[in-house]
């Protein structure tokens, strides 16, 4: 279950990182994201997801084996997208690109190996940044955040929140319909009901917990925070390093 | 109806499924016609006030809610966060929260558990959660559905006296609605008593309620606390006449361990060696367990939430694959087998009726994948079932009442007629009509040579009906034997179990 692997533990939450704002991290991780978007460089994504990984196992309080444990379903998919590239880019053909291999009609390029290359690490570093905020934030102080520092309207913010609670429910619910399909003679493991019958539980779920939310005077009118989330110090200098860092890491792109 | 409660005390409704007792629960909170729309006619008031003029707002402000099922109630993941969630809503003063979710906490037994995820506490946990959350606003009233419906005796007896204690303070007025009384009724003022079309039979304090209306209330469906029962039955439990005519089904047992009116043991039907089993990431939730069961033996799986009662049954029928060890099902390994043939030899009932419905209509659900000679008897059970097609069969099987759900998971099942029939908390929701009905269909059915394996926190299910009993304790097993030797004062003794929300669930 990947909402397990995610879970914070109270020593990563209790790092530095895990103290800065939420909001920040998540501010933090979307300017990295988009930074990687737009290079096509080996180098940077391989400098970003190395600061990543290296500030998640220090300042993040991470043990090096959950964090890799938990970048390790995108291993795979890296090296598929990294080989597919290299294979089929649009370079091999090119007669002008440097040759690396040719194996019968393959023709392997530098330009295309690298393009390959930094594809495939663009996933990792994605997957490394990814991993950091969410080993790091508990979806609450992450929810606080929002509502507090990010202005977002409450209702929405702690609905989102039960609503991310539930998700658990969701693999239950289809691992509990397929066995009761298999109990009722019906074969084959998957079958478009299935989905209808996750559709009205998720909804039915839905509506009990907006009841008993509404039963405990949610939106009622003005709240009250039971945990002030605070600008702090922190916050500024986190955002400052790493807005460094990135432009670092995008600079090594452009130079030669 | 008519009732008048006065500040501090308790009421207790009872009445058959469908008599509108969670109705009313809804009205009193506000939710109904505030929330969700209804017609209403008739007066309702809190604090001498209407509460529709109140609206959900000045509602809320006096009323604290909790539900049958804990893991719909719980919206923060920290269990402080929850606790402050309802005062954060009711625009509390910061420093004024902070004193008050210990004191919440503690006052159900919670007490430094305030960091822990309550996603991880277990259901009966969970429950008392629920409460402290509802109690933390100090409301002038206090509505409980079915809280200890999905608890195990355990978590029951814990979250009965968190409430008695409450009642003891004088402070929140109480309105709690159940099935099973024996825990309730000595905490109540008053009884509120419906009858089946949800009409007020009778209302006022326990004992002249049982005097006056004790007969009529049986006859309408509802329970009484165990010690009624067997007066108004002239000290012979209500089921027992039920359970004479098991006599017919075969001879006494020859080993003297044997409740009269077992049937002989037949062939061997299940075998499990050695089973282990654990959900991914998690710890094992069934440790080196081995059984076997026989042609009309009618085994109770017992034991806390959590102690893997539901993950062993779906092992014996094949709907999981053990980690380590083997499943004998019929000489083969259900789990192997096509999905048709493991139908036609093996019947489950899962302990969540929702989570099993597969189709839109009633009627549709039951008849799922039958064959005509089982479609032409689905009428009969159905009606027996108090679920008759030409009234239910056009329903939806999600729109149906906690009990009625019950009572079509397991139509859909007992239907088929599987010699291994695994069923978990078969009575749930059940009022005593219902019980009785699926008393008798479930004994017919074993008294064929069908073996029952029941998972069941229902101590009168397993008096009822089990002849041997296994518990099971964090995986283990922790005693096997005739359940006349079987003592329950064991699982109700071990309070709070630390299993993990999720198998609690399962």
């Amino acid at each position: 279950m990947i909402t397990a692997r995610l879970e914070p533990s109270d020593s990563q939450l209790d790092s530095l990182l895990g103290r800065a704002s939420p909001l920040v991290k998540l501010g933090i991780s979307l300017a990295w994201l988009v930074g990687l978007a737009i290079t096509l460089e080996p180098r940077p994504p391989l400098a970003l997801a190395t600061i990543a990984f290296a500030a998640g196992i220090t300042v993040g309080g991470i043990r090096p084996r959950i964090l890799l444990g938990a970048v390790a379903p995108l291993w795979l998919a890296a090296v598929g997208i990294g080989t597919f590239n290299a294979l089929f880019s649009v370079s091999n053909v090119d007669p002008a690109a440097a040759e690396l291999l040719r194996l019968g009609p393959i023709r392997l390029t530098i330009e295309g190996v690298t393009n390959g290359v930094a594809l495939a690490l663009r996933v990792v570093a994605i997957g490394c940044v990814g991993a950091v905020f969410a080993l790091t934030t508990d979806p609450t102080r992450l929810t606080d955040s929002l509502v507090q520092q990010g202005r977002m309207p409450a209702r929405f913010a702690y609905g989102a929140l039960a609503a991310y609670g539930a998700i658990p429910r969701f693999g239950e619910d289809l691992a509990t319909l397929r066995q009761a399909r298999r109990i009722r003679g019906l074969g084959g493991s998957w079958h478009p009901r299935l989905l209808v019958g996750l559709l009205v539980l998720a909804i039915r779920h839905g509506d009990r917990m907006a009841l008993s939310m509404d039963a405990r005077a949610f939106g009622s009118g003005p709240r009250t925070r039971y945990r002030e989330v605070r600008w702090q110090l922190l916050d500024l200098a986190l955002a400052v390093v790493s807005a460094v860092l990135l432009a670092a890491a995008l600079w090594l792109g452009v130079a030669r | 109806m008519s009732f008048d409660l006065e500040p501090g005390s308790a009421l207790l409704v009872v009445g058959p499924s469908g008599s509108g007792k969670s109705t009313l629960a809804l009205a009193l909170a506000g939710l109904i016609p505030n929330e969700i729309p209804a017609t209403v006619s008739g007066q309702l008031a809190l604090d001498g006030r209407e509460i529709r003029e109140l609206g959900p707002v000045g509602v809320a402000a006096r009323v604290g809610l909790v539900l049958q099922d804990p893991s719909a109630q719980l919206v923060m993941d920290r269990v402080e966060d929850d606790v402050a969630f309802g005062l954060e809503n009711r625009a509390w003063a910061p420093s004024a929260m902070r004193d008050r979710v210990p004191d919440a906490l503690a006052g159900v037994g919670l007490g430094g558990l305030e960091r822990r995820r309550s996603r991880r506490l277990s259901g009966g946990q969970q429950q008392r959660l629920a409460l402290a959350g509802a109690l933390a606003p100090r409301p002038g009233l206090l509505i409980l559905d079915e809280p200890t419906a999905n608890l195990d005796p355990g978590g029951t007896a814990a979250l009965m006296a968190a409430l008695t204690e409450l009642h003891g303070s004088r402070t929140t007025t109480i309105v709690l609605i159940e099935h099973r009384v024996d825990q309730a009724w000595p905490l109540a003022d008053l009884i509120l008593a419906l009858d089946a079309d949800g009409q007020q039979l009778d209302a006022g304090p326990p004992a002249a309620v049982a005097a006056r209306s004790g007969a009529r209330m049986a006859a309408a469906g509802t329970w009484l606390p165990t010690a009624l029962e067997r007066e108004l039955a002239g000290s012979r439990p209500l089921t027992e006449s039920a359970a004479g005519s098991l006599g017919a089904g075969g001879p006494s047992g020859s080993d003297g361990t044997s409740r009269p009116g077992t049937p002989i043991r037949g062939a061997e039907v299940v075998r499990a060696t050695d089973l282990r089993f654990a959900f991914e990431l998690g710890r094992p939730v069934v440790r080196d367990v081995s059984l076997a069961a026989t042609e009309g033996e009618r085994i109770a799986l017992v034991g806390a939430n959590g102690s893997g009662k539901s993950t062993l049954g779906r092992l014996l029928v094949g709907l999981l694959r053990p980690d380590r060890g083997t499943v004998t099902l019929d000489g083969a390994d259900p789990a192997r087998l096509a999905a048709a043939d493991l139908a036609r030899r093996a019947g489950y009932v899962f302990q969540d009726p929702e989570r099993q419905f597969l189709a839109e209509r009633v009627e549709d659900e039951v008849t799922l994948g039958l064959t005509p000679a089982e479609v032409a008897r689905v009428p009969e059970l159905m009606s027996r079932l108090s679920l008759p097609l030409d009234r239910f069969g056009e329903r939806s099987p999600y729109r149906l009442s906690g009990g009625e759900q019950r009572r079509l998971s397991l139509a859909c099942i007992l239907i088929r007629r599987p010699r291994v029939l695994v069923l978990d908390e078969p009575t749930f929701g059940q009022d005593r009509n219902g019980y009785t009905s699926l008393l008798e269909i479930l004994r017919e059915h074993l008294d064929q040579g069908a073996c029952l394996i029941a998972a069941t926190h229902d101590e009168r299910f397993v008096r009822d009906v089990a002849d041997r009993a296994i518990e099971l304790d964090e995986g283990w097993v922790f005693s096997d034997g005739p359940v006349d030797q079987w003592a329950p004062a064991v699982s109700g003794a071990t309070g709070e179990p630390a299993a993990p929300a999720e198998s609690a669930r399962s």
